[in-house]
């Protein structure tokens, strides 16, 4: 399905989430999807923006990637980050729905020349995988079925919470036990385990900073991966995704544990299944715990 | 664009609740708290809350000012939205934590230097005005080194397999920050709604 969005990468993209942009860019082009960058985009905001500057000063920041949005056309808005996303969705439904934010951003905008009313629409990818494409449309497109791959799907939290069960952020899933990241695994040929900890925090910005009050959340969603001898981890989140990968040695020092569990985004799996190249869309030489099993399976 | 709720020095402040009410994002709904604590209960960290946000919201009502103003909660939410998603009565309880924790820094109330939340969130801010953009080194480095010299060493080094595997695998690079082209308009923008959020403040 011919379908165009513009997106909009984050901060992460350029960097600890480079893997995630790649492989969203590779599997959403081999669905059919066109996708248009928001052309002088800026950070979002994430979880510590509104700590720092307040909550106007804060969905400033979506305002102007919104404005620079409507600029490329009135297709949706779509972010991979579950932070981006709930910031930019965020933002937007407080502009279309209350007049005081939105004329007070416009006059934020009007220093620049711009000015946003919340034409648009913000989505996330998984839900547009789900609701735009659909697990048969995905199948479709799975050449090289991951046979053997056992993968315990990671939601986290800001992907689905609190927008996934909202009219606006397209009713796709629910909040503690979404279906949608195992459906993805399995329409990929691999096997999705049971996986309680699917909606576990993993501490997000609080693991950036003091990871000591963290580290034993993130042992919880380790255990169970091991426990359920999973291959890898599988998260659309890029924060889980650094945090859950790069804490493993912190981890085993301070329980006594030995984990080393690739841990990889969702549209990576779903890249290797479609065919797609190993490196340049998957880009699973950027996992710092090599995802070797799957890495064997890339074409 | 401090915003000085009434009465800042006094333990007890019955007209607190009302301030929390009308200018803490979210604090409009906080009188629909019926006490379940289905928040407290369902935080990863509540175990870790001085208070949790169940007591919280009833020391709000009760004027309980500088006792809620002192409490670690706020720096230990981590954003994962099962608060918000949960309540029975729709409070938006992370919003009211996170604009709590704001004001009790802003108050005096906390110390700066020993939040690091706050030290960790003027680091990111500095980054997102600079350069428009998040740069994932110079945030976590000026976040370790704003907690004094020999922490910033420590926690450097402490990170610094992890700093390598990111630079092995091109999830870091080496070079100037990436940026958005057009900072000044950013700036500008962003001039104006922290000018305006002091006018909505100094209103209140």
């Amino acid at each position: 399905m011919s379908k165009k969005f513009t997106f909009y990468p984050g901060c992460s993209s350029e960097g600890s989430g480079a893997h995630l942009d790649t492989s969203t860019r590779a599997v959403m082009k081999n669905l059919g999807a066109e996708l248009e960058d928001v052309p002088d985009w800026n950070c979002c905001g994430a979880s510590v923006g509104e700590l720092a500057a307040g909550h106007l000063t804060n969905a400033a920041l979506s305002a102007h990637n919104l404005a620079q949005a409507k600029s490329v056309g009135e297709q949706d808005v779509l972010t991979a980050c579950a932070a981006c996303y709930l910031n930019t969705h965020s933002a937007n439904e407080e502009i279309r729905e209350n007049e005081a934010t939105r004329n007070d951003l416009n006059e934020a905008l009007g220093e620049a020349g711009l000015s946003y009313d919340g034409e648009l629409h913000v989505r996330h990818a998984c839900e547009v995988l789900v609701n735009d494409y659909g697990m048969d449309a995905i199948k479709e497109k799975v050449t090289n079925p991951l046979d053997g791959l056992k993968v315990a799907g990671y939601v986290g939290c800001q992907t689905v919470r609190p927008f996934a069960g909202t009219e606006r952020g397209g009713d796709y899933d629910e909040y503690d036990d979404p279906d949608f990241l195992d459906n993805f695994i399995t329409a990929a040929g691999a096997e999705a385990v049971e996986f309680e900890n699917k909606t576990s925090c993993c501490g997000g910005s609080v693991s950036v900073m003091k990871p000591e009050d963290t580290l034993h959340l993130m042992h919880k969603i380790l255990a169970e991966a091991a426990e359920k001898e999973a291959d890898v981890i599988a998260t659309p989140c890029p924060l889980c995704q650094t945090n859950v990968e790069m804490y493993q040695d912190a981890i085993n020092e301070k329980f006594g544990t030995n984990f080393n569990i690739p841990v990889v985004f969702h549209t990576q799996i779903l890249a290797v299944a479609m065919g797609l190249d190993g490196t340049k869309d998957a880009a699973l030489h950027q996992n710092i715990i090599p995802a070797t099993k799957l890495k064997g399976m890339a074409k | 664009m401090n915003a000085v709720s009434p009465t800042p020095t006094k333990k007890y402040d019955l007209s607190f609740a009302r301030w929390v009410r009308d200018n803490v994002d979210g604090g409009d709904r906080m009188n629909m708290c019926m006490q379940c604590g289905v928040c407290s209960g369902s935080c990863p960290l509540g175990d870790q809350m001085d208070l949790g946000p169940r007591k919280i919201f009833m020391m709000v009502r009760a004027g309980m000012k500088e006792a809620v103003l002192k409490s670690n909660s706020f720096y230990q939410c981590v954003s994962c939205y099962r608060c918000v998603v949960r309540c029975p009565r729709e409070v938006p309880v992370k919003y009211i934590l996170h604009g709590l924790g704001r004001l009790a820094v802003q108050e005096g109330y906390q110390v700066k230097k020993d939040v690091a939340n706050a030290r960790f969130a003027d680091a990111f801010w500095w980054s997102v005005t600079k350069y428009g953009k998040t740069d994932e080194r110079l945030v976590p480095t000026l976040y370790f080194f704003s907690g004094g010299f020999g922490e910033g060493i420590k926690k450097s080094l402490a990170n610094l397999k992890i700093a390598l595997g990111m630079l092995k695998t091109k999830r870091m690079h080496i070079g100037m920050p990436h940026s958005s082209k057009k900072k000044g308009d950013l700036s500008k923008i962003l001039a104006k709604a922290a000018e305006i959020q002091a006018r909505h403040e100094g209103e209140a």
